[in-house]
Parts: C-alpha cells; structure tokens; sequence
C-alpha cells in the first residue's frame, strides 16, 4: 500500500531537514521568519485575548494588596526622590566631565515597543516572537529589554515580525562583566531559568548577590544594561538569575544603540570554511 | 491518503478537514503566550495530543502527510534551530501508535490517560536526546521532564474538546 512507502518517505525527509538545517542555518532562518511573519496577524489576534484576561488577573489580584502596595510606594517614592536628587547631580557631573576630557557624546538610543505575540513553548528553545519587525525600524543584533533588564537579542527580523532570542536559550552568548570588579565573562543560556558564566578569568571572586551588566565588547550591546544577580556559585558553575521576568513576558523595548557590531547573516562563515586560512591579513603575517 | 483529505463533502464543508485543522490549531496554541508564571516558558505539547487522539479515533483523516506538516509548522514557529525534530518525532509517535491503536479504541478514559502518559514521556525522552545529540551536549532535563508533566495533566481538557469536535462535525463522516 501506498502507506508503507509515504511514512518512510516522510521520516527521511525530516531527518534531511535536520541534517539540511544543521549544515546551512540560512536557509531555515529565511523560511521560519517568512512562517512567523505571514502568521504574526493571526497569533496577534490569538495573543490578544489572553494578555487581556491575564492583565484582569493580575488587577484582581493587585485589589487585595491595594493598601499594602499603597504604603510600599509611598516609602519607595521618598527613596527614590533621593535617588533622583543624586542621579541628576551625577549626571550634571558627568556632562562636565565629558566636556572636560572631550569624550564624545554616547549616541541617542531608539526604542522600538513591541507586543509578545508567541514563544517558543516546547522544551527546548527559549525565544518569543514580537509584533515588530523591519518595517518598524528592527534590526538583527538589537537589544530587546523590559523596565527591570536585558531580555535577550534579535535574532530574526521579517516584515513585522522578529524573533528574540532569550537570555536563557541554548544559543544565547553574552558577553558580560561582574559589576562591583569588572571581571569579564561571556553569560551562556543551556534553557534553564539562569544562564551560567563561562570564561571568568581563573582568580575572580563571584558571590552570589553581585550584579551583573553588559559590557560593549563585540560591539553588539552598549556597556551597562542591567542583566541580573548572580544567584549561586557551585563548584565553579556561577548561575545568574535575570532581572527580566521572562516567563511573563508582554512587551519588550527592542533598543537601537547604533552599534554596528552583529555581522549581517550572509557575512557569517559556514561551520566547515576556515576563516584564517582566507583571510587576506594571513599572508603578510607570515 | 492525502487526497482524500480535501475532497468536499457534498453537504458544503469539508468535514473531513476538522482533524487536520483542530491539529494545526492545537499547535498554534501551543506557542502563543499564555501569561501564567512558569508556563509561559514550557507549554504543554498540544499539538502531540491533538495528534494521539485523531490516530486513535480517525487515523484515516489524519493521514501521515498531514501530521508531518503539522510537525514542521511547529519547528517553524517555534524557532527551534533544528527544524525536523517535531516533524520526526510526530510521525513516529503515529506509526507506533497506529501498531497499538486497537488496544485503545473503545476502552475507558483513564486507559486512554495512561497511554498518553506513556506516548508523552516517550515523545519527549526522544526530543531530549535527539536535541541533546545535535546540540552537541547533554541537555538538562528538568524543563523536558516539566514539559511531559504539563503536557500530561491538560490531555483530558484537549480530549475533551477533541470529542466534542469529533461529534458534532464527524459522525457520519
């Protein structure tokens, strides 16, 4: 029967797939925006709803703390109101400063504000998909955060779509630095809820409680975006737990610094081609 | 097979569409963001029990062709960098499903349950260690094992619904 050809004809077909994808990423990339983006109306439309009943929620239950919440802010205001008074003086400060030693300015940054329309769900990767793409000024390589800290990067970009890879997805790498000693590391997701540091130098001393930020190195995110406390430090495993809640994610700011520092994807080389043995400086090294 | 899936019924709808479809909405709402804390980062696998459940109730409408496209819309949408995996491991689910189904049609509910229960645990060790060898590295398995439970605890609402459609658009289909 005609079953006992199609089945096999179809696992082989998606083992090719997977071998195809694993060997030319671009071509899967290509075809998973143009999905997301011709799907972005619809799950917008699915997405909707259920913000809507989940922000109900969320009021409800926000009515039984009223009066608590209402004390909180009120002893937060008059914290912050300090901190304000010491944030303009250092700010003052810090333009006089600049002038001083003729620093150039830090570039204005865009900020683009985009809906969570869908996330990556299975077990295995840790993305979401924004209703905000090209068209509204996204790049590949952009910051995306929420109001508490770095949520992840673009990774992807359609028509009105772009696709965020998560701090805490298996591929995501970023490069980082121990706030209070400036040691530097590179925070690695493996899709557990907090990402660890690799490549901290040998005599760094990490405890939990330290805060940790980006640093401008590689070009891609400007130094200093909030991304969270180091939780644990376990036998030389260092885990961070992020500022972003990231498992109720409803809007990010995806953020244009400027910053020219991610390769356009066709610039990437393929795992099998050696970059040093074609780069033109090799020559006149040897 | 395949083509018997888009002819039209002579009533107007093609009925015969509602297992292919229901699937296809199973997987959609399986990446949309659900807005409840911890879920929103492993959601339950609705398209696989959109797919148990037709293999075994109407395994004629939901032929293979129909759930490899399911799988591979799952891995387009939901970002994973090796698309195939689902494809795969849906079809295998049916195949394997389809040499058991005579032991499940008819019988109780919690027999059902416990089938499921064994396809998702079965279904996700196999995602695990196949995403696990093609990254290169032993995944942890927590979110997997999470993913199985999750998945597990919301198949009778999915069976539910899947009923309900299965009555009112296929019975005398």
């Amino acid at each position: 029967m005609a079953h006992r050809v199609v089945v096999p004809f179809l696992v082989l077909l998606s083992m090719m797939f997977i071998v195809l994808g694993k060997a030319d990423v671009l071509l899967f990339d290509r075809l998973r925006i143009g999905i997301a983006d011709a799907a972005a109306p619809v799950l917008q439309v699915v997405a909707q709803p259920l913000s809507a009943v989940a922000g109900a929620a969320r009021h409800a239950e926000g009515l039984f703390d009223l009066y608590h919440d209402n004390e909180r802010l009120r002893e937060e205001n008059a914290r912050l109101l300090q901190w304000q008074e010491v944030a303009r003086r250092l700010q003052a400060e810090n333009v006089a400063l600049r002038d001083l030693v003729k620093l150039s300015p830090e570039g204005a940054a865009h900020y683009i504000s985009a809906q969570v329309i869908a996330n990556s769900g299975g077990a295995f990767a840790r993305n979401v998909l924004v209703s905000a793409g090209e068209r509204d000024g996204v790049a590949r390589g952009q910051a995306a955060v929420t109001g508490e800290g770095l949520v992840g990067r673009v990774a992807e970009v359609g028509e009105r779509a772009a696709r965020i890879l998560l701090l805490t997805d298996l591929n995501s790498r970023i490069p980082v630095t121990v706030a209070s000693t400036n040691d530097r590391a590179v925070m690695a997701g493996d899709n557990s809820d907090q990402p660890r540091l690799l490549y901290l130098p040998i005599n760094a001393v990490v405890k939990p409680g330290d805060r940790i930020v980006t640093t401008g190195a590689g070009g891609v995110f400007p130094p200093g975006l909030p991304v969270g406390l180091v939780a644990s430090v376990e036998g030389g495993a260092v885990r961070v737990e992020p500022f972003a809640q990231l498992s109720r994610l409803d809007y990010v700011r995806i953020v244009d610094f400027g910053l020219g520092g991610v390769l356009p994807q066709s610039a990437v080389p393929r795992p099998k081609a050696k970059r040093g043995a074609r780069a033109p400086d090799s020559d006149a090294a040897r | 097979m395949g083509m018997v899936l888009f002819q039209r019924e002579a009533g107007g709808f093609p009925n015969k569409l509602v297992p292919f479809l229901t699937t296809l909405l199973f997987v959609v709402i399986s990446i949309v963001p659900w807005h409840v804390p911890g879920l929103a980062m492993v959601a339950p696998a609705f398209g696989l029990m959109a797919v148990y459940h037709w293999t075994i109730y109407r395994p004629d409408l939901l032929p293979p062709s129909a759930v490899f496209v399911a799988g591979l819309l799952l891995d387009l949408l939901n970002g994973t960098p090796y698309v195939g995996t689902s494809a795969l491991s849906l079809l295998l689910t049916r195949s394997v499903l389809m040499s058991q189904r005579r032991f499940f049609v008819n019988r109780l509910f919690p027999v059902l349950w416990a089938g499921f229960l064994l396809t998702a645990a079965a279904v996700v060790a196999f995602e695990w260690a196949l995403v696990s060898a093609l990254h290169g590295a032993v995944l942890g398995a927590r979110p997997a094992i999470f993913e199985a439970l999750l998945t597990v605890a919301i198949f009778p609402l999915a069976s539910y619904l899947l009923a309900r459609a299965q009555r009112a658009f296929l019975m005398r289909v």
